[in-house]
């Protein structure tokens, strides 16, 4: 095994090396290391906390045979959970690979082979799926190493295979969009698809619960008769299961497998990879028909030419865009919890509305004010630079407002007293989220729209405070009108209108000093 | 307005990143005229031009922009200059003339004055027949071209430009230089800085020299020789910058 320059080991190196650096959050603007001794500390002590609950449970689950029929089910489910998160962050990790990391143009130009070069990519993309998940399994095989369990231990190569797997389908689903649609719009299709992915069994979980009963008696009918024809134990529905359980064919199946995978991805589609990059780096930029009218019109206020300004930053990045608006479908399953309760929806919808309309609000407004592409620009005009702030709020809070008008209006004609309530804790979460974020939000940069928590843990805290405030104020003033309240409700009302103002008060408090 | 006041009114100008950036820096920059400001990496270029500007405060010392004092009224100050820094300040996702609206939204120039004012300057520049693209497809002398559009936008009488033709082939180089001549010509003051001594000597009426965040040497070319007895402006710009 050599480390020399050059050589494949060499490479991975490199390869993990900035993994590590992506997954600790990198410098940021104060090049400051992204992950302090403190945040390590804390990560180490949360992993030795979950190795006492695993030792628990294996524990619990020593006298249980492999082959339960029972066990073998819970863990498949569990791993088609994890499966669709392990494709959802392979995805976003070879799009980085493919277009957003700035290092393969110097080593495609080296001497080195593009096979090596994409062999190490898909290698480091794999390693990085498998952390996370051998993060949180790995406890269970070393707990079960320590009592005696051997069978534990094939947590590690289940889920390094079922990674490898992953990251091999992700790869090749990047390269076929590459070719399907071109770099461009393979770029933000490929993020989107990620994260669907990753929220489409949370979402599928939930479609349950919206069916009639007689649905839902379908399918569990359908599911049962499933079940019969696989529930013989050495069905290979079972196969991933029981090579999470150590048995020595199953996993030297599922290892062999997942290794076939990745040398026939490494070794078919390396050429295709160089030239994948090679249309990511020369990606036409996107244009207007020719014959199309120019939009534009000058003479605009200054608060107009802001508010225009950010709206077209906006829509124009569907990247951004889909990133925005896909935080908001992970929301839905409270929506489809919600809903199945016809008693409680009138309060349901305006809590909920609340919450949803603060955390968009939240997000506009980060990007408006905090993610400015020009500041000095601005800072060199003769615009007040509070009057620029202040239409950059608006420009987050109109969109928001506009989108939850018809909802609001729709509840306000089924139930006046119930929908003027939600009118109330929707605009107050969202000037309350747009101030947060007005005072105390931090600048960043767009495209780190994902990692804008890291800059600025304060603003998090007090946006998700202030959702939270909104949506509680909500529900319980929606039940007062309804009907008598109980003095726990009574007390609610009072700590959420409390904790309502608490939210931007404290990052008035907080607010940061401008120039 | 004092026609006789300079364009730009630098005294004591201190500036401070753990070290001196800008030492007490004293200079004058008359109005109509084209100055360009040189200094070897790390001069204090960079950081006078911000603070002229507004974009940092100064330590100690004044700016007067025009006769107005820009620490006591920054936007009238600001609304009479413009800046180029070396990295242009545009938003990828706009077209050119959208760019153009917003920075005249900036400026509050008046829609009659703004709108051919632009289609003139985009026509200038060669970018009329790119009206219709995103600017994060530009290549960067276009970038650098939308954003002199964009300072020369409000009609700015001090025009202040960080390394302008930095990246620029010799045909887009040869536009700016002519759009600045130009400006100049029509009454406005162009402060720049360039490490392209040519530029210099071919455009500037007067040069100042920067060490250390000090003025060295300042003067037209003819003086600045005489001073040195050298040559070129390059052989006058070392021998300045070398002396201890």
């Amino acid at each position: 095994m050599s480390f020399a320059p050059g050589s494949v080991l060499w490479l991975l190196r490199h390869e993990l090396r900035l993994a590590w650096y992506n997954a600790s959050g990198g410098k940021d603007a104060g090049g400051k290391r992204g992950m302090g001794r403190l945040a390590l500390g804390l990560m180490l002590l949360g992993w030795a906390v979950l190795h006492v609950g695993a030792w628990v449970v294996v524990d619990q689950l020593a006298g249980t045979p492999g082959d339960d029929p029972r066990i073998l089910l819970a863990i498949t489910a569990l791993l088609a959970v994890a499966t669709t998160f392990m494709l959802s962050s392979s995805i976003k990790a070879s799009v980085l690979v493919m277009f957003e990391r700035s290092d393969l143009d110097l080593l495609l130009s080296s001497p080195l082979p593009s096979r090596s070069i994409f062999t190490v990519r898909l290698a480091g993309v794999s390693a990085g799926t498998a952390a996370l998940y051998l993060g949180l399994l790995a406890p269970f095989a070393h707990a079960g190493l320590l009592q005696g369990q051997w069978r534990w231990l094939g947590i590690y190569p289940g889920v390094i295979a079922l990674a490898v797997l992953c990251s091999c389908a992700a790869m090749l689903l990047t390269l076929g969009l590459v070719r399907l649609l071109g770099a461009r719009r393979t770029r933000v299709v490929a993020q989107v698809i990620g994260a669907l992915a990753g929220a489409l069994l949370v979402i599928g979980s939930q479609l349950h619960a919206l069916l009639s009963k007689e649905s839902q008696g379908r399918v569990r009918e359908l599911f049962a008769r499933a079940m019969l024809q696989v529930e013989e134990t050495d069905h290979p529905l079972w196969l991933p299961a029981r090579a999470m359980l150590g048995e020595p064919l199953p996993v030297a199946l599922l290892a062999a497998f997942a290794l076939v995978a990745f040398m026939l991805t490494a070794r078919g589609t390396h050429r295709f990879f160089a030239r994948g990059l090679q249309l990511a780096a020369s990606a036409a930029p996107p244009t207007v028909a020719r014959g199309a009218a120019l939009r534009h019109r000058f003479g605009r206020s200054l608060f107009g030419a802001v508010v225009v300004k950010e709206w077209r930053l906006i829509v124009r990045d569907p990247q951004l865009l889909s990133q925005v608006l896909l935080q908001l479908l992970f929301l839905l399953p409270l929506f489809f919890v919600i809903f199945q309760r016809t008693d409680i929806q009138v309060q349901a919808i305006g809590a909920g509305l609340a919450v949803l309309c603060s955390s968009l609000t939240g997000a506009l407004a980060w990007i408006a004010l905090s993610a400015e592409d020009a500041p000095d620009l601005l800072l060199v005009s003769p615009a007040s630079q509070a009057m620029l702030r202040r239409a950059k709020l608006a420009a987050a809070v109109m969109p928001v407002l506009a989108l939850v008008a018809l909802p609001l209006l729709w509840l306000i004609v089924r139930a006046p007293y119930a929908g003027l309530v939600a009118c109330f804790v929707v605009c107050g979460a969202v000037v309350g989220a747009g101030l947060v974020v007005f005072w105390c939000g931090r600048p960043g940069v767009r495209s780190n729209f994902k990692g804008r928590g890291k800059g600025g843990f304060m603003m998090n805290m007090l946006e998700l405070f202030n959702s939270l405030s909104w949506g509680a104020l909500g529900w319980f003033l929606a039940a007062a009108v309804l009907g008598p309240l109980s003095n726990i409700g009574i007390v609610a009302i009072l700590a959420g209108g409390l904790f309502a103002i608490v939210a931007p008060g404290t990052a008035w408090l907080l607010r940061q000093r401008r120039v | 307005m004092d026609d006789t006041l300079p364009a730009l009114r630098l005294a004591g100008l201190r500036k401070h990143f753990g070290r001196p950036a800008v030492d007490g820096l004293d200079l004058s920059v008359r109005r109509g005229e084209f100055y360009a400001l040189l200094g070897p990496n790390g001069a204090g270029k960079t950081t006078t031009l911000r603070l002229v500007t507004g974009l940092l405060a100064p330590d100690a010392g004044s700016v007067d922009v025009l006769g107005i004092d820009l620490a006591k009224a920054p936007a009238a100050a600001k609304a009479k200059m413009a800046y180029l820094p070396d990295e242009p300040m545009l938003y990828g996702k706009l077209k050119p003339f959208e760019y153009l609206e917003f920075v005249a939204g900036l400026w509050g120039v008046r829609a009659e004055d703004a709108e051919p004012r632009a289609r003139e300057l985009l026509d200038w520049l060669d970018l009329s027949q790119h009206a219709h693209e995103l600017t994060e497809g530009f290549s960067r002398g276009m970038k650098q071209k939308l954003a002199l559009a964009g300072a020369l936008i409000h009609a700015p009488e001090l025009l202040i430009l960080d390394e302008p033709l930095t990246g620029l082939d010799a045909a887009a180089a040869r536009q700016v230089k002519d759009l600045l001549l130009a400006h100049v010509a029509n009454g406005g003051t162009v402060i720049l800085t360039t490490h392209i001594l040519e530029v210099a000597e071919r455009l500037a009426q007067r040069i100042g020299i920067i060490r250390a965040g000090r003025l060295i040497a300042e003067g037209t070319l003819d003086e600045l020789r005489a001073r040195t007895q050298g040559g070129s402006l390059e052989d006058v710009f070392l021998q300045l910058t070398s002396t201890p």
